[in-house]
């Protein structure tokens, strides 16, 4: 401390020019001037602030269709292929657990409300699938039922509550689905696959009844639908695409697609032979 | 020095060094336990940093786990070192600006040590592995209401300070001080709220969460910055603030934009409002209005001055900050185009570097601005060595540099290896790991750095600062010739 400028002493009189000991640093301090009135020159701001808002309109943009959740969240939605890869189709399950999985998202969509998630009903107005001989039995009745929907007296013989139509909105596949669903599982064990392709004779036959619209009843049923559905069966250990539900032959499923070009429909050559009548 | 030559002025400066002597004693805490935090922040950070390049390290010590190490960094990065230094530099600021002596030092002080226990019971539950799992909300739950009340109890004397202000006139300093001290209980309850009471769906909370830092970041901390820097400049270089319209423009724009920002973060994801990550994006990248009129100003306020301003060590880090400013408005932009960069932000480091950017590049380089010239104020006397303040600020400004570029750029490599699908999702932590290993590099510079600044402000604390009236500048060589400073009895 051999500076002498700074008499930090106390005993010091105090006079006008004196700061109190120790405040040295608040004394120098600059005072804040007001602040200045300059106006913003008008061009470079409205350029710059224009560009920017604009640059932020482009981004917005990218959110698309910004609030129509039906345009985004497409029914039926498939995972799309990137651009420029090959195809790889997801690996192949039987035919029983492929339509077994889609019948049962249809099951706990639709089903699952009356029926209970273990098909047994509640004993009153909505009767057990379990062991149930119309839904065990032929194919055609049952799917009769779940596409119009049933009044009246059921196999058993009881009145139960009237069932509405299901079939409104239902794709080939899923009504193919819950079939197999519910004939193979809850206890049943039925061990066949409603193909897609006999659940789409079905929509058709249930489109060409006489009295279409109204739920089927247990005489329309004896009458006119007990039957088996026209179409190949399946094997239930047939490989299938679990997405498409078509049978894949084994070669195509083990080895990748020969002929990649992107975006192309799948060669003919690689593609497996029809086996659709 | 001499220069008081009217008595009007001589009671000015008593008046203000009546204010700081109120406050000396909350305001030193609240400096001292926030570097404290900081430097614990730092050692987690560097932690969790070698853990991404070297994950073998400390792989049999459960609390060093790099999730729990990660948001401990994070955490004590914000509650420890950020809020408590912005606690000391705005209730200063306010005090000051507002002509008032603080009459509740006390209650601030113990709502003080309060904090700093909570901070300390939820950054021990988090390494516990009791955190909540969301990012800069990671303490325990019971966390947050002790936080709030804290906060209300430190902040609450501010406010009134400003309603019984002397003055009619607000300085441009005073609105981001007060609009902060305002905004953050909205943020906080509004987040915490949202997502311990009533909590909805997970991928909502996710989103709401993103929402939370982005607008903690730009709602409280660089409000605090740009707060401090608008009075740091005109005090520094004795000039006003060249257009007032201007800083209206910029403050405005900062309350109108910064928060719709945020969701960015989950572009892409099926939120079912779709638009609001685009929505995000767009206010961020309109964030770079306020930021950048607020640093033009600021700038022009500096360099208007005729005469050659003395480097101080408030100067040197304001500019700093000014530059970490800047370059947060360019990232601000850059990080949020969609159908580029946007894509390549989601799950990769550059989110991370833009955090550091905005609380170290520009929020922390203010605050040690303002505690280089707070703290002679209130400890009446000058800081020891000039050799010390210039190891700090150069050894921080490489890290950060190196932070926020290995980040921002790491991320972009990061994400674009992340989109080549076709790639083992493994090759990614190939790509990115000479850029960890840069963040931790530059974390240990960082902490190198702040040594010296941890060393300089407990030498002021206990009371050992130089008591001659010369202030230390970073150009003059003055302080090294000086003999060694003896501690003044």
């Amino acid at each position: 401390m051999s500076v002498p400028s700074e008499p930090a002493d106390s005993s010091q009189p105090a006079v006008a020019t004196a700061v109190p000991p120790g405040h040295a640093v608040v004394a120098r301090e600059k005072q804040i001037p007001e602040n200045g009135n300059e106006i913003i020159s008008l061009w470079p701001t409205t350029i710059i602030c224009g560009a920017l808002l604009l640059l932020a309109g482009f981004i917005l943009d990218y959110g698309g269709d910004h609030l129509s959740y039906g345009s985004l969240f497409r029914e039926g939605y498939v995972r799309r292929t990137p651009p420029g890869s090959v195809a790889t189709p997801l690996p192949p399950k039987t035919a029983l657990e492929a339509y077994m999985a889609r019948g049962k998202k249809v099951f706990e969509g639709k089903c699952i409300t009356c029926h209970g998630p273990d098909a047994k009903g509640n004993g009153s107005t909505y009767p057990s699938l379990v062991g149930s001989a119309w839904a065990n039995g032929e194919t055609e009745r049952f799917a009769m039922i779940i596409l119009n929907g049933l009044q009246g007296k059921i196999s058993n013989g009881r009145i139960y509550g009237v069932m509405p139509p299901q079939g409104i909105g239902m794709t080939p596949e899923e009504l193919a689905g819950i079939m197999t669903y519910v004939r193979n599982y809850f206890g049943n064990t039925k061990g066949d696959v409603i193909t897609s392709e006999m659940a789409k004779a079905a929509m058709k036959i249930s489109a060409a009844r006489k009295n279409a619209g109204q739920s089927v009843t247990a005489e329309e049923l004896t009458a006119d639908h007990v039957k088996a559905l026209p179409g190949n069966p399946v094997d239930a250990t047939t490989l299938v695409d679990p997405l498409t539900l078509e049978p894949v032959q084994a070669a195509a499923a083990t080895a990748p697609a020969k002929a990649p070009v992107p975006g192309a429909a799948v060669a003919p050559a690689a593609s497996p032979a029809p086996k659709t009548p | 020095m001499s220069s008081t030559s009217s008595t009007a002025e001589l009671s000015d400066v008593t008046l203000r060094s009546g204010i700081d002597r109120s406050l000396r004693h909350p305001v030193m805490f609240f400096l001292t336990s926030a570097a404290a935090w900081l430097a614990v922040s730092i050692l987690l950070a560097i932690v969790a940093s070698v853990k991404v390049h070297w994950p073998q390290f400390m792989d049999d010590c459960e609390y060093a786990s790099y999730g729990r190490v990660f948001a401990a960094h994070t955490n004590t990065l914000i509650y420890g070192w950020g809020f408590q230094a912005g606690f000391g530099v705005l209730i200063w600021l306010m005090a000051r600006m507002s002509r008032q002596e603080c009459r509740a030092a006390g209650t601030i002080l113990t709502a003080g040590h309060v904090w700093n226990l909570v901070v300390s019971l939820g950054t021990l539950g988090l390494l516990d592995g009791r955190g909540t799992g969301m990012p800069w909300m990671e303490f325990p739950a019971f966390v947050w209401p002790g936080l709030l009340l804290c906060y209300l109890t430190i902040v609450v004397w501010s406010f009134i300070q400003f309603r019984v202000r002397k003055g009619e006139r607000t300085h441009v300093a005073q609105w981001y001080l007060l609009a902060a001290m305002i905004w953050f209980p909205w943020i906080f309850i509004t987040a915490n709220g949202l997502l311990f009471c009533a909590s909805g769906h997970p991928l909502m909370a996710a989103a709401i969460n993103a929402w939370f830092k982005s607008a903690l970041m730009f709602l409280y901390f660089i409000p605090i910055a740009l707060g401090t820097a608008y009075y740091l400049a005109p005090k520094l270089s004795g000039r006003p603030i060249p257009s007032t319209s201007l800083a209206r423009l910029g403050f405005w724009s900062l309350a109108v934009v910064a928060p719709w920002a945020g969701m960015q973060k989950l572009a892409g994801s099926p939120l079912s409002g779709v638009f609001l990550p685009y929505l995000g994006a767009a206010a961020t990248a309109l964030l770079a209005i306020p930021l950048v009129t607020a640093a033009a100003n600021i700038l022009r306020t500096i360099f208007s001055s005729e005469e050659k301003l003395p480097k101080s060590p408030a100067l040197h880090f304001t500019l700093a900050g000014l530059m970490g400013l800047l370059l947060l408005a360019v990232a601000a932009i850059a990080l949020n185009l969609p159908g580029s960069s946007l894509k390549l932000t989601q799950f990769s480091i550059s989110g991370y570097g833009f955090e550091i950017l905005a609380l170290y590049g520009c929020f922390s380089f203010m605050m040690f601005g303002a505690v280089y010239f707070i703290v002679p104020r209130i400890t009446c006397s000058e800081w020891v060595s000039s050799r010390f303040i210039n190891m700090h600020f150069f050894f921080s400004v490489y890290g950060i540099v190196a932070i926020a570029f290995g980040a921002l750029f790491g991320g972009f490599i990061q994400g674009s290896a992340q989109e080549a699908w076709l790639q083992p999702w493994e090759s990614v932590t190939d790509v990115v790991r000479p850029y960890a290993a840069v963040s931790t590099f530059a974390w240990c510079v960082i902490l190198f750095s702040n040594i010296f600044f941890f060393i300089h402000l407990a030498m002021m604390w206990m009371g050992l600062g130089r008591r001659d009236s010369n202030p230390i500048l970073l150009d003059s060589p003055a302080d090294m010739s000086a003999p060694i400073p003896q501690p003044n009895p």
